[in-house]
């Protein structure tokens, strides 16, 4: 760490997040490596240090011996006042090396409402905002994950950004600035070499243009060759890559502070409001033997109490009873337990469920989304009332007593039917709960109730989203009628899914929103406490930008999209077909075990599903 | 004798600003690196059954923290210190382990004071000297202290024993002090700085040692072997 923190250290929350020192990071010599790269995560360490995809880069870069990595976070405001004060610049743990000493310092984009902070990291590391505002000098600053998919209202902040799956695209990208860095290249010639490779957009190169009505119509090329869409990366053989045999044990309380197995990538539920859903096909499961030895490795070197298995959906990776029952039996005598976070709605889920929570059964957490079978079948989320049934009644008789359901409002096509229908719901969970009552236990729910917001890339990415007035009215509606001592309902604000819609499909206009907001003091929109709606509000209006035009407008089939030309594979004709199917109702099986959707994933980047065979199951 | 060993360790700058509880996590994990033969609690969540002597607050060194550990087997204390130091983290040390008899008391019925060094930076000698000496005639001094539960009035003046010799260094000034530790005449080190009229949070303090305080005995939870 920067030991010009070491004074502030006792004036701040939680000063551990800043001290480095926890087991395993890794501390290389700068003089020994060629390329050092900051892996900047745009929100706090707390939250950060529960990625994945940066446990994975940081082992991938540092087992090179000609790269390292380092890691960054925001600091918290306290933090943040004072190294202003003291004209402290921001810098990586590992060395305390302010950002500026690096070769690439590389964002993850998770979601929209982190962008400002990507904005404010940069400013406190010294670094100009703008692509084109900055010198020959490197760090070259570039981004991935999952926004990626829409980089367009931050990509005037970025050199390049990166779509899809990093494993490989890491080292191609490693070797290219390497190489240039020997060859003494400029800026612009090293992102000329680093596009040529697949999955790498280098966003100054392309214009936007809009028409006379202030609608997006093209992205033009400014250089020769510049492709007129990016593919993103996806890696074919699951098994083979390369996974970390050590995370960073951290000292203080993160999220996901646990060994993490990743069992699988990609889902093909197809859920038609889902993004993750889209843009990480296809499913590749990785092989139970592998896993096991890949957690092996790294119990032994964390010393973890907790092994989690990560994937979009772990109910639905084929062996996973077997896979859970070997890693409970095998660790259950080291106090070392088995967790599943995403555990799918089935009566098959709660058998899981049950073997893994023999302790604590306090509460169990299912997505109907919907309340209503007719909007489930517009949304393609394959549940049915009777399988919600099945599903309570037996999560209540193995001893649960609070369940929580996950819905969204908003939705297309809802009507105050569905809305009805999920206040009925509620009660028909209390109804089931009733035979298992008992002194000791009451049979509670909670209902969770989320405002929907379009994605791009989702068959869903043309339609409005509903208004705020509209979205409140109906939090109110499901509050009026879910008044219960035994109904918890709880809904997250409707500004921050507003805001969350417009940057999910905006272009490149909101750059200058986004440098409002922060100059107004926008930064951890995420955290409820700091989100500031009348600070965005002002910053829209100083930028003469109307959000409603990026939220709540339905665009023409035929519109251009700010984002096709940044593609995960998804044929349009598919989601507009899907979108199709949506509005009558129709719901689309999942290509795993029925047949192929034709979403033009397999073809168009040369891959297939890849499901582990039982033979491979001891 | 029991499976049980008692350890003194050393929490150094590198870990300085863990809280207990990150400590304890830390410790935790260290065992099952270690592959340490711990007995577990029984019950739906087991956890290695550990005890430690009263919470360091967080931004304090030590040289004397006390953890006691339950063991399924005999293992020789000279070995424990030996495997757990290859497993802590940089900043931990084991520096002593004993095996403890059986049925001893619990660390936290063996302490109920501390010793502590304190290094202040841009602070005279003769300021502390004088504050201390001034102490010692008054016989009350009551502080404001903030609790969970609200805040409420203590009188902390005989928490603090004695003050050693204070000594003037080039960057300020070094003194040890004896003080009360745990639930009965705790003295917490912001109280500290107000007795002897010091801004804490500049300080840099160790705690040297943890005791049974008797008469005027201060007898550590380890038996000294010189």
């Amino acid at each position: 760490m920067d030991k010009r923190l070491v004074p502030l250290l006792p004036l701040v929350t939680k000063p551990a997040r800043y001290t480095n020192h926890e087991l395993n990071a890794q501390h290389k010599n700068w003089s020994e490596v060629a390329v050092k790269v900051a892996l900047a995560f745009p929100d706090i360490y707390d939250v950060g240090m529960g990625h994945l995809g940066f446990k994975i880069l940081y082992a991938l870069i540092n087992g090179r011996h000609d790269a390292l990595a380092e890691r960054v976070y925001a600091p918290w405001v306290d933090m943040q006042e004072l190294m202003e004060e003291h004209g402290i610049p921001l810098t990586a743990l590992e060395s305390g090396s302010t950002l500026t000493k690096f070769d690439l310092v590389g964002f993850t984009l998770q979601h929209e409402l982190s962008f400002t902070n990507i904005l404010k990291m940069l400013d406190l590391a010294g670094i100009r905002r703008r692509s084109t505002e900055r010198d020959e000098m490197l760090p070259l600053i570039m981004a991935g994950g999952p926004a990626a998919f829409n980089a367009e209202p931050v990509a005037d902040f970025l050199d390049f950004v990166v779509l899809g799956e990093g494993e490989e695209v890491m080292h191609e990208i490693l070797d290219v600035v390497k190489d240039g860095k020997a060859q003494g290249l400029t800026k612009d010639q090293l992102l000329t070499k680093l596009s040529r490779l697949e999955g790498i957009y280098v966003p100054k190169w392309y214009k936007p243009i809009y028409g006379v009505d202030g609608r997006f119509e093209a992205l033009e090329s400014q250089v020769p060759n510049a492709a007129t869409q990016i593919q993103k990366r996806v890696v074919r053989d699951f098994n083979r890559l390369p996974y970390p045999e050590e995370f960073v044990v951290p000292y203080v309380e993160v999220v996901h502070d646990r060994v993490m197995g990743e069992i699988m990538r990609g889902c093909t539920r197809g859920c038609r409001f889902c993004q993750a859903g889209m843009i990480y096909r296809p499913v590749r499961e990785r092989e139970p033997q592998v896993l096991k030895e890949q957690i092996a490795r790294l119990v032994e070197s964390t010393g973890y109490e907790e092994i989690s298995l990560s994937s979009l959906s772990s109910g639905d990776y084929g062996q996973i009873g077997p896979l859970v029952r070997d890693l409970i039996v095998h660790y259950q005598d080291c106090g070392i337990s088995v967790s599943l976070p995403s555990l799918r709605l089935d009566s098959f889920g709660i058998e899981l469920a049950q073997e893994i929570q023999k302790a604590r059964k306090t509460g169990l957490t299912f997505a109907p989304e919907a309340g209503t079978q007719r909007l489930r079948n517009v949304i393609n989320k394959n549940v049915s009332d009777d399988d919600l049934k099945d599903v309570v009644q037996s999560a209540f008789a193995a001893g649960w007593s609070r369940i929580k359901l996950y819905f969204m409002i908003g939705l297309p096509t809802e009507t105050e039917e569905d809305l009805e229908g999920i206040v009925e719901l509620a009660h028909k969970v209390l109804e089931w709960g009733k035979e298992f009552r008992s002194a000791r236990r009451r049979p509670e729910v909670s209902i969770s109730v989320a405002s929907f917001v379009p994605k791009p890339h989702t068959p869903f990415q043309w339609m409005a989203q509903e208004s705020m007035e509209i979205l409140r009215s109906k939090q109110r509606f499901l509050q009026d009628r879910l008044r219960h001592p035994a109904i918890h309902f709880s809904y997250p604000r409707v500004e921050e899914s507003f805001l969350e819609a417009v940057f999910a499909r905006g272009d490149r206009r909101l750059a200058a929103v986004l440098e409002r907001a922060v100059d107004l003091g926008c930064q951890f929109d995420s955290w409820t406490d700091s989100f500031r709606f009348d600070l965005w509000e002002q910053a829209f209006g100083d930028a003469g930008i109307d959000p409603q035009d990026y939220a709540g407008r339905t665009r023409d089939i035929g519109e251009a999209l700010p984002w096709t030309h940044l593609s995960a594979g998804i044929d349009y004709d598919f989601l507009q077909r899907e979108w199709e199917l949506a509005q009558k109702g129709v719901p689309t099986p999942d290509c795993r075990w029925d047949e192929c959707s034709r979403c033009g994933v397999c073809p168009s980047l040369r891959v297939a599903n890849a499901i582990v065979k039982e033979k491979n199951v001891e | 004798m029991s499976n049980v060993i008692r350890f003194q360790f050393r929490k150094g700058p590198e870990v300085q600003f863990l809280s207990h509880l990150d400590v304890v996590r830390t410790m935790e994990r260290a065992v099952r690196r270690a592959g340490l033969p711990m007995a577990y609690s029984e019950g739906f969540t087991p956890r290695p059954i550990m005890s430690y002597s009263y919470a360091l607050s967080v931004g304090l060194l030590s040289e004397a923290e006390y953890g006691d550990f339950a063991l399924t087997e005999e293992l020789d204390p000279e070995e424990f210190v030996k495997i757990y130091n290859q497993h802590l983290p940089k900043g931990f040390e084991v520096l002593r382990a004993q095996r403890l008899p059986d049925h001893a008391p619990t660390l936290q019925a063996q302490i109920n004071a501390a010793s502590w060094r304190v290094s202040l930076p841009k602070v005279s000698a003769d300021a502390i000297k004088e504050r201390w000496q001034w102490l010692q005639e008054v016989d009350s001094f009551v502080v404001r202290r903030e609790t969970k539960k609200g805040s409420r009035d203590v009188d902390v003046r005989h928490f603090l024993f004695s003050v050693g010799a204070i000594v003037q260094s080039p960057t300020g000034v070094v003194f040890d002090c004896l003080a009360g530790l745990g639930n009965e005449a705790n003295l917490r080190m912001e109280e500290l700085g107000q007795l002897l009229c010091f801004a804490h949070l500049e300080a840099t303090i160790t705690r040297m040692g943890q005791f049974k305080k008797v008469g005027n005995l201060y007898v550590p939870p380890l038996e000294d072997r010189g």
